[in-house]
């Protein structure tokens, strides 16, 4: 009787051992997969031209006609240009949508609004920030709706409720004896929030603003609205139309051009590379400026 | 709170029990002292070489029980760090070791000047003397009573059997002085009595100090707070004593 | 200071009532009661700290050299009475210098050379000078317990206020340590009025000179802390001292 309970108790459990083995192998394949095609076939282009050219004409090599490779100059600016504008709208908005929650809310109902709305936002599809966005400035100022301030307008949207939420949690984690400290030493509350207590937060909020600045990297929606078809020339001014890697990804994939759907492949791989850095990054930010804060 | 904190449960708490077995400890010294001074003063009443040697040699636990008495107060002291009337009852009872040890040694002494044979002569002296023996065991037996049962009224009335015994006192040293004049014959019996009486003084004083120490204990308050000062001046110029009452001497 | 019908509360709750206590000038005066009642509310009304709980409210006055602190800007009276806490807490992203020239830096624009010699001032008055003086760049979290204590001491002396304020603050610490915050504080009371909150009665024996016990939000007695520990007035009073607590 005895052997038997203990037989099955052991065989179940190494049954689950297994099935849980597998399902971790079931959540690596198709990372892998992606990660294994997308280097595949955007490593042909991998090259200096890649960053020093603008987008080619279209052409598909046939016999006695080589085309051009072209570069992914001008997505690359746009996308730079799209996140510092996003990061530069949204950090100020969420941090201090941050401070209010968690420093002058406290307790009380309008901290859990905030936090209630910023998951709500969090939870709106990037298309439908892209179409409100549109919507908006159609009203406001046709000929600028499709530029890269909609644009990076559009993925402020998106990166608000991150960077709050971010941020919340970074502020929550300082310890309230902190603030009792500095308010004590007869420091005003305002100073005792920015100057004390937001830079012992510092590292949660940069990791926070790293992980929204990859997510909009990303973020494809709202740029196929808003940004118009600036790839083709170099950018000329932020009311004008741009351009990003995402965008160029569908640009280019969905083209009948051999080399314009190359260098998509190539946008997206540097794409994933990107945030693949940007992770990481924030990642090790949060330990290294932690580590170091602590005087280690 | 759900208690009153105050509220008598009839448990021990605190440092009750701890307090309990030192008091506990004094009372078993003070039972000692007590029957040294009783037996000290009829072996020499007596005149019965016996009877003082068993006085003398119980000096040696005397002595036994003051040092107990001494190192187990200061454990508690040190150990406990007590505050308020465990603090005072403590202090109290280390100084009242000294005076129980005293009232012992005094009581060794009267044993120690025992000659052999009673004296016959000197009767008023000797009635005088007895006098002096029972309302000092007495006191003695009050104080340790007031100590053990935590009674203050007990002790503030020894007080005013000490100055009792005070009148006696003069009284016995006029005696004795008068009839050393009359006879000298009798000096070796009359020096004793002078040392008898005065230890019966002397007692009577100590036991009143362990009094004072108890009043301590339970009210905080010190000697000079609820006795007069009073002088004192030399007996020889005070002259004889008045029957009864009238001024300390 | 003087402290006049003053309640504190948390919300509905009461947590202390109509206490009336003067708290003698350039002396320590040691607050004692059983857990829970009342000596940190107490305490952090003194410097109005309580009020920064959310729900928390104060009822009373406290006066300073005359003047009610409730009336004036709670920022200001923070500069003049100051704090140390039950648990260490120097800036941990700031070195030791830093840390003791915040209130400085942080409530005016001083030049290197003021925060020089208020630095140097503080840490000797916190008898930490020595142990730091080559490193005082280095990180605040570097330090032990105890000194991060006097670290805090410091700072909170570097402030100048005109009371010192300490709730508990060897609790957290070893023996050694809190010997040696215990013979700091018999030097600050040259120059500080300091009062001191502590669950340990043979230290607020050893440390104070005046003591106030507290039970159940009330004032219960206060007075100099020999007659306090000898011959309490108060039957609660002792009842607490001689641990005969129910």
């Amino acid at each position: 009787m005895k052997f038997d309970r203990f037989a099955r108790r052991k065989y179940f459990s190494n049954g689950m051992a297994v099935l849980t083995g597998l399902a971790i192998v079931a959540i690596m394949v198709p990372l892998a997969a992606v990660i294994y095609e997308t280097v595949l076939l955007g490593g042909s282009v991998f090259n200096v031209d890649l960053f020093t050219k603008g987008i080619p004409q279209p052409c598909t090599p046939l016999a006695g006609v080589t085309c051009q490779q072209g570069g992914l100059v001008v997505p690359i600016e746009g996308s730079i240009l799209l996140m510092g504008l996003s990061a530069l709208f949204s950090v100020p908005i969420g941090i201090g949508a941050a401070i209010f929650a968690v420093e002058y809310a406290g307790e009380r109902k309008s901290a859990r609004i905030v936090g209630i709305v910023a998951d709500v936002l969090s939870g709106v599809p990037s298309i439908v920030a892209g179409a409100f966005i549109y919507a908006l400035i159609v009203v406001y100022d046709p000929t600028i709706v499709f530029s890269t301030l909609s644009g990076s307008l559009a993925l402020a949207v998106i990166m608000i409720p991150i960077v709050t939420r971010t941020c919340e949690e970074a502020l929550r984690t300082v310890p309230n004896s902190v603030r009792e400290a500095a308010l004590a030493l007869g420091i005003s509350r305002w100073k005792t929030t920015l100057r004390i207590v937001l830079v012992s937060a510092l590292p949660g909020i940069v990791t926070g603003v790293l992980l929204a600045v990859a997510r909009a990297a990303g973020e494809a929606a709202p740029l196929l609205i808003l940004l118009g078809n600036g790839c083709e020339h170099p950018l000329q001014g932020l009311s004008q139309e741009g351009c990003a890697l995402p965008l160029w990804i569908y640009v280019g994939a969905t083209s009948s051009s051999q080399n314009l759907v190359n260098l998509a492949w190539g946008a997206a791989l540097l794409l994933l590379l990107l945030i693949l850095v940007l992770s990481i990054a924030s990642r090790l930010t949060l330990d290294r400026l932690a580590r170091r804060m602590r005087g280690e | 709170m759900n208690k009153d904190p105050l509220a008598d449960t009839g448990e021990p708490r605190g440092y009750d029990l701890e307090v309990r077995h030192l008091k506990d400890r004094a009372v078993r010294m003070g039972g000692w002292a007590l029957g040294m001074v009783h037996d000290g003063w009829h072996a020499y009443d007596e005149g019965d070489l016996a009877a003082a040697q068993k006085v003398l040699d119980r000096a040696g636990p005397l002595d036994q029980f003051d040092e107990d008495m001494e190192h187990a107060t200061i454990a508690f002291l040190v150990l406990r760090q007590p505050a308020a009337v465990d603090l005072r009852t403590a202090a109290g009872l280390l100084k009242s070791t000294t005076h129980l040890d005293r009232i012992g040694r005094l009581g060794f002494d009267m044993a120690r000047i025992t000659s052999s044979g009673p004296s016959k002569e000197l009767s008023e002296l000797r009635s005088l003397l007895q006098q002096m023996d029972d309302i000092v065991e007495s006191m003695i037996h009050q104080t340790i009573e007031a100590l053990n049962h935590d009674n203050v009224e007990l002790a503030r009335q020894l007080f005013t059997r000490d100055d009792a015994v005070d009148r006696m006192h003069r009284q016995a040293n006029q005696l004795i002085i008068a009839n050393l004049e009359k006879d000298p014959a009798l000096v070796r019996r009359l020096a004793g009595d002078l040392l008898v009486a005065r230890h019966f003084e002397r007692i009577a004083d100590n036991a009143c100090k362990v009094g004072e120490k108890t009043i301590y204990a339970l009210t905080g308050q010190r000697r000079s707070e609820y006795l007069p000062r009073h002088t004192t001046r030399p007996y020889v110029l005070e002259g004889p004593i008045p029957p009864s009452g009238g001024a300390r001497g | 200071m003087e402290v006049l019908n003053l309640s504190a509360f948390y919300g509905g709750n009461r947590a202390i009532q109509d206490i009336n206590l003067k708290i003698p000038d350039r002396k320590v005066t040691a607050i004692i009661g059983p857990s829970g009642c009342g000596k940190s509310t107490l305490i952090r009304c003194l410097n109005r700290l309580h009020e920064t709980t959310p729900k928390a409210r104060v009822d009373g006055s406290v006066f300073l050299d005359g003047e009610d602190l409730y009336k004036l800007d709670p920022t200001l009276v923070r500069r003049r009475v100051g704090m140390v806490f039950q648990k260490p807490n120097p800036f941990a992203t700031m070195s030791i210098y830093n840390n003791v020239s915040a209130p400085l830096r942080f409530n005016g624009r001083p030049t290197r050379e003021q925060m020089d010699a208020v630095v140097l001032r503080s840490l000797k008055h916190a008898a930490l000078w020595d142990e730091v003086k080559d490193r005082v760049d280095s990180a605040a979290t570097s330090l032990s317990g105890g000194q991060q204590q006097r670290l805090c001491i410091a700072r909170a002396l570097a402030a100048d206020p005109e009371v010192l304020l300490m709730d508990e603050p060897c609790s957290a610490l070893d023996p050694i340590a809190t010997a040696k915050i215990e013979e700091l504080i018999g030097q600050l009371k040259n120059d500080y009025t300091v009062v001191i909150v502590t669950h340990n009665m043979q230290q607020a024996a050893r440390v104070s000179d005046f003591t106030a016990f507290l039970y159940l939000g009330k004032l219960i007695e206060f007075g100099p802390t020999v007659d306090v520990f000898e011959k309490p007035k108060e039957h609660l009073t002792e009842s607490y001292i001689t641990g005969r607590f129910g």
